[in-house]
């Protein structure tokens, strides 16, 4: 049971990296290829937030119910980290798209192997 | 051919990352690190109940400057590539025209939007008593301005406005973490250097709430000149070639 | 009476970049000046604290009170205090360069400067942090700084040569990323020295994927094979002055980032054949390429690319010689190139496309700039007696000590067809004849006075060496000796 849990979850978000590479990398319209970027950055952020549970464990606050109790609490610095690295995927987006704008509007396309101005 | 390629290294690269992460099962305890220090300090030291506030803001909130510092990039890079005149709104936006939203979308976005504004501002003040901070608080501010700007036509965001929110904030952000450089009592850069107060009540934690605010406000600011400047994207803009 | 802290070379560009628009509200000119203050502030107490450095010691800075290795960290030691120096050396030089920039329009030199400044307050983070995951923001803040200049300017192909680097730089940060999780999860620290400890307990497979991943992660930016396919198209399409930061800065954070991660954090057998090869790979392909460009820009760039790509080899011979080798070469790419981008910036200023063939007989039309493109060949080609003389020999020694010979033989052979390809065009500004209508643009003055100071740099170097080997060499050992900087940084932990 546990192993099953383990594999899924996991399982789940790294099935979902490879998602958003495989679109990234092979797809041809520039949308599809910022949104394969993005939808890595969600596995990747799913990854991290799934290895900071404990069993039986609670959110990382001290509220009044849980002051002097002794209770398991998750692990509070993968999703602190989470939180910086979801604004700055969000960051890169943004730019991402902008580029893209720019692009349509010199090409008037938005199909990468048409846009092949700088040659080798 | 090439799609072949890909996706055998990307079942080579899954097979490796899956079989490092199964080793230890899920939930279970992992090495013990620098998480328990956090825990226990949070509390006692820095009176803050949220401790992913405590370690973000404070622990490590030389993190939040530079995530702070991303988003201000981001949309100045937006603003860069995209040729967004911060002069006089002039006119319409032809793609805006093109839709005209029901009354239903628009009665209901005139009835969510101050809700939405007040429950931004709720998340981003209790930062550091409730799951939230300025982050989230700010993208729920964002969206409930991206529904005004979707119902309604001519909603004219006024960029000066969101440019001296951004401006004050972040230099408001650098100018704490300056000011515990020299108050503190170690005199480090974003010491703590105000009176912690008490647990679990609105005034405690000292620069912790403040900073956070602070970020509320960027964020906000910030992510609402990005969906602007995507939405009113001027067809006739680009000038002739130029070197 | 300044008190010199290393947290204000990252503070001060932050809070000028916040504050430019609204400094530009104020007072449009201030907008050109305030950013050369900033800069200047900056070189000036670099200079103050690298100087004062006592040999072996580092300072380490704790960022909001907290101890390492609970809080974050600063470290400046004689390594990243040499580098910082480059960086901000050359972030003046460049606004010294662009501060008359005309192409910009009035609107948009606020957000060069904006983005120019949080590039280099970016790079100056990546060498200074303590801390893995701050290295990361740190990276890419100087990452989507350069993805905007890249894409400056409206009319050539800025968008296209920005979108490949975004797409390239999106997927290895997020690599990175990874790689990080997997230390925290297996250590449980983000310490850099605590990670140099604790990595032992870390089991070899798991230690080569995480190696796997930060080389891809990092070797964007170092501009290693086969991660370097943004670079021609980004140098040659972003603005002048700041492809000269891309060489200067966004190279140099890379290869600290690599070798950070192989001197101090890793110990596996194997890394530093893993870096020989790609910096052979790198480098024979660099220069190879380089030959049959008709762009003068996009000569240079692969002309850079092999310059990193014997940086790396430099470094992959772990021992204090190599290292030192290494640095030198890292100095003198950064002052040569920006000086061949800044005068290949204005002896290709009218031209639509750059074309080599169009700078027949410039030597004669624009005497000064070519004269400074010419001494900048020679001088990274390795002719004494200027400063790539020096850096040269001392790779060949290193590399000749550590008893490679083929490696040798490799780096002399692409070091004749560098000296093929630049004096190709020394030949077609000095011996050809100019075409008919050519129309010029004459360097301002304050582009000159940039390209005269790097000029004295150079000549001073070659001719008295002296002056900086003695900083090399203690930067050298700082980075060899990998206790020290844990017990810098950790006074309690030792390797064991």
């Amino acid at each position: 049971m546990q192993e099953y849990l383990t594999y899924s979850v996991y399982g789940s978000a790294i099935l979902l990296m490879l998602i958003g590479l495989y679109a990234a990398l092979v797809k041809k319209n520039l949308i599809k290829i910022v949104i394969g970027l993005s939808i890595l950055d969600a596995g990747v952020h799913l990854l991290f937030v799934a290895v900071g549970y404990l069993n039986n464990a609670t959110a990382p606050i001290f509220s009044e119910a849980v002051i002097g109790k002794n209770v398991v609490m998750a692990d509070p610095v993968p999703q602190a980290l989470v939180l910086t690295a979801i604004v700055i995927g969000f960051g890169v987006t943004a730019v991402a798209l902008a580029l893209v704008v720019r692009l349509y509007r010199k090409h008037n396309t938005t199909n990468i192997d048409e846009i092949k101005n700088l040659k080798w | 051919m090439k799609k072949l390629i890909v996706i055998t290294l990307l079942l080579i690269l899954g097979f490796y990352l899956i079989s490092t992460f199964s080793s230890t099962p899920f939930g279970a305890e992992k090495v013990s690190g620098v998480k328990d220090f956090y825990l226990k300090q949070s509390p006692e030291t820095l009176k803050v109940s949220n401790v992913v506030t405590a370690i973000v803001v404070s622990f490590r909130g030389f993190d939040t400057l530079g995530e702070v510092t991303v988003l201000f990039l981001a949309s100045t890079a937006l603003g860069s590539i995209l040729y967004r005149r911060r002069t006089k709104h002039s006119g319409l936006n032809p793609q805006r025209e093109a839709v005209i939203s029901s009354s239903l979308v628009r009665t209901g976005a005139k009835v969510l939007f101050p809700m939405i504004i007040l429950l931004g501002a709720y998340v981003f003040v209790h930062g550091h008593l409730t799951p939230g901070g300025g982050f989230q608080g700010g993208a729920i501010i964002a969206t409930g301005f991206l529904l005004i700007l979707i119902s309604y036509r001519k909603f004219f965001i006024n960029h000066n406005v969101l440019t001296w929110v951004e401006a004050i904030a972040g230099t408001t952000f650098v100018l704490i973490g300056i000011g515990g450089l020299i108050y503190a009592t170690q005199n480090n850069f974003l010491e703590n250097f105000l009176p912690e107060g008490t647990l679990n009540k609105l005034m405690s934690g000292g620069v912790v709430s403040i900073i956070y605010i602070a970020v509320g406000f960027k964020v906000g600011a910030e992510i609402t000149g990005i969906l602007d400047t995507l939405l009113t994207i001027k067809e006739a803009g680009l000038d002739p070639d130029e070197n | 009476m300044v008190i010199s802290n290393p947290i204000y070379f990252i503070a001060l560009p932050l809070i000028a970049a916040f504050l430019l628009p609204l400094i530009g509200k104020v007072y449009k000119p201030l907008i050109r000046i305030f950013p050369g203050l900033v800069f200047a502030f900056m070189a000036y107490i670099s200079f103050d604290l690298f100087l004062n450095l006592q040999a072996g010691e580092a300072k380490i800075i704790q960022i909001a009170g907290w101890e390492q290795p609970w809080g974050i960290n600063l470290v400046y030691g004689h390594f990243s205090g040499f580098i910082t120096l480059i960086i901000t050396t050359l972030a003046f030089l460049v606004w010294v360069y662009s501060y008359k920039f005309k192409k910009v329009g009035f609107d948009n030199s606020q957000k060069f400067f904006i983005l120019l400044m949080l590039m280099v307050a970016g790079s100056i983070g990546v060498v200074l942090t303590g801390d893995i995951f701050n290295l990361f923001v740190f990276i890419e803040i100087t990452a989507i700084s350069s993805y905007g200049l890249t894409a400056f300017y409206k009319g050539r192909d800025g968008a296209e040569a920005a979108f490949k680097f975004l797409l390239i730089g999106a997927l290895s940060s997020t690599f990175l990323l990874l790689g990080i999780l997997i230390l925290y999860t297996q250590t449980g620290t983000l310490n850099m020295a605590e990670l140099a400890v604790k990595i032992k307990t870390i089991e070899p497979a798991t230690q080569a994927l995480v190696l796997i991943l930060f080389f891809v992660g990092f070797g964007i930016e170092a501009e290693m094979f086969p991660l370097n396919g943004w670079v021609p198209d980004a140098y040659s399409q972003a603005p002048a002055p700041v492809a000269a930061a891309f060489a200067g800065m966004l190279a140099k954070s890379g290869i600290y980032g690599l070798v950070r991660i192989i001197y101090t954090i890793f110990d596996l057998n194997g890394i530093f054949g893993l870096l020989l090869i790609m910096g052979l790979l790198t480098m024979v392909i660099a220069e190879t390429a380089a030959l049959k460009q008709k762009n003068i820009r996009r000569m240079l760039a692969y002309s850079s690319m092999g310059q990193m790509g014997l940086i790396m080899i430099a470094f992959s011979l772990n021992t204090k010689s190599g290292i030192y080798a290494a640095l030198f070469l890292m100095f003198n790419h950064a002052v040569i190139k920006t000086m061949l981008f800044f005068s290949a910036g204005f002896l290709t200023y009218t031209t639509k496309n750059k074309k080599i063939s169009d700078l027949d007989g410039f030597g004669k039309i624009m005497p000064f700039t070519a004269l400074m493109f010419g001494l900048g060949a020679f001088a990274i080609v390795g002719f004494p007696p200027f400063s790539g003389f020096w850096s040269k020999i001392s790779v060949l020694v290193a590399t000749a000590d550590k008893g490679f010979y083929l490696v040798l033989a490799t780096i002399l052979i692409t070091s004749i067809v560098e000296i093929v390809y630049y004096f190709k065009i020394i030949g077609r500004l000095y011996f050809k004849k100019a075409h008919k209508e050519v129309e010029v643009h004459k360097p301002s003055w304050n582009a000159q006075i940039a390209m005269l100071i790097l000029a004295v740099i150079i000549i001073t170097i070659g001719i008295y060496p002296d002056l900086i080997t003695g900083y090399i060499t203690n930067a050298a050992d700082a980075l060899f000796d990998k206790a020290a900087y844990i017990k810098h940084v950790l006074p309690n932990l030792t390797l064991n």
